[in-house]
């Protein structure tokens, strides 16, 4: 906006200085601030308050408003990190945009910090609330965007994770679809034998959460089915599926990634042959239908994983060691058991007290050292033991490797179609690894259980209902409201535009596209403000509402003068 | 009287800006030199804002976010960082290099944050006043310092800096990866360029000159500033006004 | 979707209670959070740093406090004690005690004037009694509700019926002593949610950590305590410093599973020390480069996301050694420099190494009154103490309706803590709604 369009507008700036008691009052005169502010361009009205943010305080900001006829507001007190929604809402009540409200920060970074300056404190308060000011003229008000929602999920992945997100979402009332890869539901606990540490059988445990969800409502199991294709953002996805041949489009709210993982290939580790030396996946297969008859038995911990070409620990194979060892314990007593291991995984109360039951059962451990590998021979493995400085040497009739859970294939695939980054490791990565561990920095997109690490039952059934919740935060509303200080780009910018692109390139959430008609588009629902494309855009296209170009530069020449 | 700087600060909201107000919750005490804007995140600050500051005789501009892994916004920060490098070397064509500063301030560094301001105002007060300080502001500079904050706003800086992080720290569709090295030389060279070309373009503000008029006005190979020429007149940002002897005179359109 | 008329009640004002608060909130739920301290945040908020990405805990919780606090969803008691718990799923009702903190909390612009006038000087919680507050105090500078608080055991009004100094400071008459303890009453609670954190064993029992030379030697700390000495806004600024000399460590021993993993104290492993001594390693060596870091372990439990990269970072590029090994004794030297008698448990050598700092990793233990508050629930705790949940089912407690989260079950990280509570919010949202 022009100096002549803001004549135009008429813009009336009402400035508040807040003596916040002695906060601020007792270093600089608050009230002299205030009149001196009143020469400021367009300000049409300047007060100081005893406290600003009292009853009193905002009672006369809603005066002023009236009777001065202000259409931007300013108030020079605190912060902005704790009183800005208080004031807006006080601008918002009195008929004005909230957005038309300007913060200065003049206890916090000012008066607190220069207790011994005085007047240069004063000095520094006068300059901000000028630059304040400067900025409050060019404001513009912004309206809250609104975004429709289909109150419908869909969960990819029919593992436990896949399943308890999805039992939880038809619980919640939402139309939830769960869609498998497979012909049935159950992912990886269909091959597993017990599970540790409750020497529950695992087909036992799977078929009742299949049944729950067979009979749950509201859940439709679309399995032999393939997403193949999304489109859309938060609250509105078409995703398409493939079942059969056939496509069938959903229209969806909220997705859910569950799709698990997969087993490393043994080949060529420790001389796999999937006979005599196998991977304690086979060997749950053999529990599961036939007695272990071996009598030395050999299991080698971190085969394939904690290496240079796969650094991470699969965090459950110790406890499959364990359990797997135990197992051929309660059959076979007489076996000897040895566990060969780096560092043993059993954190926390139970599995803590599953690694001593093992080794009260008589299970052996013994340390090696990653760099002096195990040798494996034909009927016997050479280890050497640092402790007792020597090699051992033990004979084994079976011997199992435990491998670690790898990143699915196809992740890259379907990580392309939801926009959604992966790791190092190819397992999807998370929105922040502390604080939001089954978002997506992509709204309306979730994750748990194993596709995004190797995780036990337990973690994969919590972090399945907690995609679940995440994903409930958008399905409960017809509309989600969305923060109106988002990126655009103008109609009366549309000409600068270069299509250059560089602005969807930097967007970390998936925020700007080029749309059918070739032309670069903001999905507002998706916009954070943070403002980046902004700084970036080649060609100054695009605006970052109240902090556009424009203001942050009128408070640069209100600082450093025409 | 000793000289009293006058700065300007850039903080982003959830990091540095909090950690500016743990520093009055903890009634911290560092020099009241800087003046602050706040934006919400590190990334949005425009290389023009600190340029467009320069200009005005500010002494000093400092930028602050959140450490590198704890952006609110993921990533700002590192795009931060990249806009920041490219006013950086800009402005060290001019000498003004020192006088921007990029820093991480934690929300939990109130301490930290009164430090580093006071840091900052001793490093200004030791360089002295800008050259470009309101009260007699150095014309030849000025006018250097205005091509540069042209040259921030080219299409082919911007889109070399904007495009930085994916060119170096991803491949490409042949899955290729620019080393850093040789980016850095490329974004070198176009900085050059650019700076050279608004310079050219700056000159030819007011009236029309020659190749050889601007070679010794703005001190460049006159070879150099034919090349110049040509690419400018192929951005359709000059052309030949006329031509007296055999000198072809350049105007701006 | 309909509004429901049910809400939820969380008790625990940490990071996991928050969660769950905001998600149900976000989800249109009507929420009360309960929290004991004057302040929520809980644990997350004493932590300099977070493994493995080594945020700023602060920065990063902060705004999480804030749109707890100004969410329209939620009510929040704070200083608060749930008393009384009745009914099943669906419908409970609760009686919280809220208690009189003296400060009217719509006055209190925790300007911080009445702290700098009360004459006590008080040992402050938050710092682990490193470093002392008033009487009057904040519970820690960014906390929400930003408010004060009177201590009413240490206040000289209460104690002697002296003072007041602080009513007179107040230019906003915020100081109330005439406040009472309030009991509120909770109808309507569909679900409840148990998220009180944890304790650590020096908080219940400082024997144990004597065999360390904790409480003897003055250069042997907590690894909380620790942390807080490493925070910017800590008792030493992050700038660490011993306590006998006020010199800076040049070389620290982190001792491991001190209380945890042991046949004498407490059997459980504590699940997230090895991570965050390796942090606090890193970020010791990252205000000063020539420190040396030992860590001395018996496995190394580092199976998280990202986290066996971090042990790696922080042996290349954090000078730290991992050894593991058996503690036999510690002594010191004249100049109170910590000695470690170890047995390498690699080698079979007994060796020993002088130190000038140690830090111990103490057990994490069930959070103090959890015996009560299982009472007040109904709801059946473990051999340790710590709530029974069923076999996987991580987020449910022995009593429909009740759910749990975070570490008041079984110690573990933040982004499982976080995910339990999503989780945990997920099950109370589906009582809540009546699936």
């Amino acid at each position: 906006m022009s100096e002549e369009e803001k004549k135009e507008e008429n813009v009336r700036v009402g400035i508040f200085v807040c003596h916040c008691g002695s906060n601020i009052g007792g270093l600089i005169d608050c009230h002299k601030l205030a009149e001196e502010s009143k020469e400021l361009p367009f300000v049409a009205h300047a007060e100081d308050n005893l406290y600003t943010c009292s009853e009193t305080g905002l009672a006369a900001i809603k005066k002023a408003i009236e009777e001065h006829n202000l259409n931007r507001v300013v108030v020079a007190s605190c912060t902005p990190r704790t009183h800005e929604p208080l004031f807006r809402e006080c601008i918002s009540e009195a008929g004005l945009n909230p957005y038309l409200f300007n913060f200065v920060n003049i206890r916090d970074q000012c008066t607190w910090v220069h207790m011994k300056h005085a007047q240069e404190a004063y000095d520094k308060a006068k300059d901000l609330i000028k630059m304040g000011a400067a900025k409050a003229v060019k404001l513009e008000p912004l309206e809250m965007i609104m975004v429709n929602i289909t109150p419908a999920a869909m969960v990819i992945g029919g593992g436990v994770a896949g399943m308890s997100a999805a039992l939880s979402l038809s619980r919640q009332g939402f139309k939830t679809y769960l869609v498998e890869k497979e012909d049935k539901l159950g992912g990886r606990l269909n091959s597993l034998y017990k599970l540790f540490p409750y020497d529950i059988d695992a087909s036992e445990f799977i078929g009742n959460i299949i049944s729950n969800v067979q009979n749950a409502k509201n859940l439709e199991i679309l399995t032999s089915s393939q997403v193949i294709n999304i489109e859309g953002f938060v609250g509105n996805f078409e995703v398409e599926v493939e079942h059969n041949g056939t496509i069938n489009t959903f229209e969806i709210g909220a997705i859910i990634v569950a799709v698990g993982s997969s087993i490393l290939d043994p080949t060529g580790l420790f001389g796999y042959d999937g006979n005599k030396r196998i991977t304690q996946f086979e060997l749950e297969s053999k529990l599961k239908n036939n007695k272990i008859n071996q009598k030395d038995i050999i299991m080698i911990q971190c085969v394939g994983s904690r290496i240079e070409e796969r650094p991470y620990c699969s965090s459950v194979c110790c406890m499959t060691a364990l359990k797997n060892a135990l197992n051929i314990k309660d059959q076979n007593p007489e076996a000897h058991i040895t566990i060969l291991f780096r560092d043993l995984y059993t954190p926390g109360t139970e599995y803590e007290e599953y690694y001593r039951k093992a080794r009260e059962q008589g299970v052996l451990f013994v340390k090696y050292d990653p760099e002096k590998m195990p040798v494996i021979e034909e009927t016997q493995v050479k280890v050497f033991n640092e402790y007792i400085n020597t090699e051992m040497t033990i004979p084994y009739d079976l011997l199992v490797l435990s491998t670690p859970l790898v990143a699915n294939d196809d992740n890259k695939e379907l990580a392309q179609m939801l926009k959604v980054p992966l790791e190092a490791n190819k397992f999807f990565l998370e929105a922040h690894v502390k604080l939001r561990p089954n978002d997506f920095a992509t709204d309306g997109v979730y994750i748990g259980g194993s596709a995004k690490w190797p995780v036990d039952i337990t973690e994969s059934i919590s972090q399945g209902y907690a995609a679940a919740s995440r994903a409930s935060t958008i399905l409960s509303h017809d509309t989600i409201e969305v923060e109106g200080a988002t990126s655009c780009l103008p109609e009366y910018n549309k000409s600068l535009c270069t299509g250059c692109e560089v602005c969807v390139k930097v967007c970390p959430f998936n925020a700007i596209i080029k749309n059918e008609d070739d032309e670069i588009e903001i999905i507002e629902a998706l916009c954070k403000g943070c403002g980046v494309c902004a700084a970036t855009c080649t060609n100054q296209a695009l605006v970052i509402r109240h902090f556009t170009d424009d203001q942050i530069m009128s408070e640069i020449f209100a600082y450093g003068g025409e | 009287m000793s000289f009293e700087p006058k700065l300007l600060g850039f903080l982003c909201n959830w990091c540095s800006y909090a950690g500016a107000d743990l520093a009055g919750v903890s009634r911290i005490q560092y020099p009241p030199n800087m003046r602050v804007i706040r934006v919400m995140c590190s990334g949005r600050v425009d290389p023009k804002f600190l340029i467009q500051a320069l200009e005005l005789g500010i002494d000093g501009v400092y930028v602050m976010g959140c450490h590198i892994g704890d952006c609110h916004y993921l990533e700002g920060n590192y795009e931060a960082l990249r806009k920041f490098d490219m006013t950086k070397k800009l402005l060290s064509f001019v000498g003004l290099d020192n006088r921007i500063r990029l820093d991480w301030v934690s929300a939990s560094e109130g301490v930290r944050f009164g430090e580093v301001v006071s840091k900052f105002v001793e490093d200004i007060r030791a360089l002295g006043p800008s050259p470009l300080s309101r009260d007699n502001p150095d014309q030849e500079l000025l006018k250097k310092v205005k091509a540069i904050n042209m040259a921030a706003g080219t299409k082919r800086l911007r889109a070399l800096v904007g495009r930085q992080r994916k060119i170096t720290e991803e491949e490409n569709v042949y899955g290729e990866k620019v080393p850093e090295e040789e980016f850095n030389e490329l974004l070198d060279t176009a900085l050059k360029e650019e700076y050279d070309r608004q310079r050219i373009l700056l000159a030819l503000a007011r009236d029309s000159k020659s190749v050889k008029d601007l070679a010794v006005e703005l001190s460049l190979e006159p070879s150099l500033v034919l090349e110049h020429m040509l690419t400018l007149k192929g951005r359709s940002q000059v052309d030949f006004q006329e031509i007296i002897g055999n000198t072809p005179l350049f105007m701006r359109i | 979707m309909d509004i429901p008329s049910k809400s939820a009640l969380i008790i625990g004002g940490g990071i996991a209670g928050i969660q769950a608060a905001l998600d149900l909130a976000d989800m249109g739920i009507q929420v009360n959070m309960v929290e004991k301290k004057p302040c929520i945040g809980g644990r997350m908020a004493q932590l300099d740093k977070t493994f493995p990405t080594n945020d700023c805990s602060i920065c990063i919780l902060a705004p999480k406090l804030s749109e707890c606090y100004r969410h329209h969803n939620i009510t929040l008691y704070s200083y608060s004690e749930v008393q009384k718990v009745e009914g099943s799923a669906g419908n409970f009702s609760a009686e919280i005690l809220k208690r009189a903190r003296f400060i009217k909390e719509d006055a209190c612009i925790n300007c911080g004037l009445c702290a700098e006038k009360c004459p006590m000087r008080v040992d402050d919680e938050f710092d682990r009694e490193l470093r002392k507050r008033r009487a009057v105090y904040m519970y820690y500078l960014q906390g929400v509700p930003s408010v004060m608080t009177i201590d009413k055991e240490k206040c000289l009004w209460f104690t002697k019926n002296a003072c007041r100094i602080c009513e007179k400071t107040c230019e906003r008459d915020a100081i109330d002593f005439d406040q009472q303890d309030e009991t509120i009453k909770i109808n309507n609670i569909g679900s409840i949610i148990v998220a009180t954190g944890y304790n650590l064993i020096e908080d219940i029992n400082k024997e144990v950590l004597k065999n360390y030379g904790y409480g003897k030697f003055r250069n042997v700390l907590t690894a909380l305590e620790f942390e807080r000495l490493e925070s910017a806004s800590g008792p030493q600024g992050g700038h660490i410093k011993r306590f006998s000399d006020n010199e800076t460590p040049k070389k620290i021993a982190f001792l491991q599973c001190i209380g945890s993993r042991s046949d004498r104290v407490e059997k459980y492993c504590s699940s997230i020390c090895c991570m965050y001594t390796t942090k606090e390693a890193m970020i010791a060596y990252e205000h000063d480069n020539e420190l040396e870091n030992y860590v001395f372990y018996i496995d190394m439990r580092a199976g998280g996301k990202g986290f066996q990269s971090f042990l790696k970072r922080g042996e290349n590029e954090y000078n730290i050694k991992y050894i593991k090994s058996k503690i036999a004794q510690i002594t010191i030297d004249e100049k109170e420099n910590p000695i470690i008698v170890y047995e390498n448990l690699d080698t079979g050598e007994v060796k020993q190494i002088q130190v000038d700092l140690v830090v111990l990793a103490t057990c994490i233990v069930p959070p103090q009154g959890i015996d009560k508050l299982a009472e007040v629930l109904g709801i059946e705790l473990n051999d340790y103490h710590f709530i029974k949940t069923p076999p996987f089912i991580s987020v449910e407690t022995s009593k429909n309706g009740i759910f749990t989260c975070g570490c008041v079950h079984e110690p573990m990280d933040i982004p499982r803590s976080v995910a339990e509570a999503s989780g945990a919010a997920a099950r109370a949202a589906e009582v809540i709604r009546g699936g």
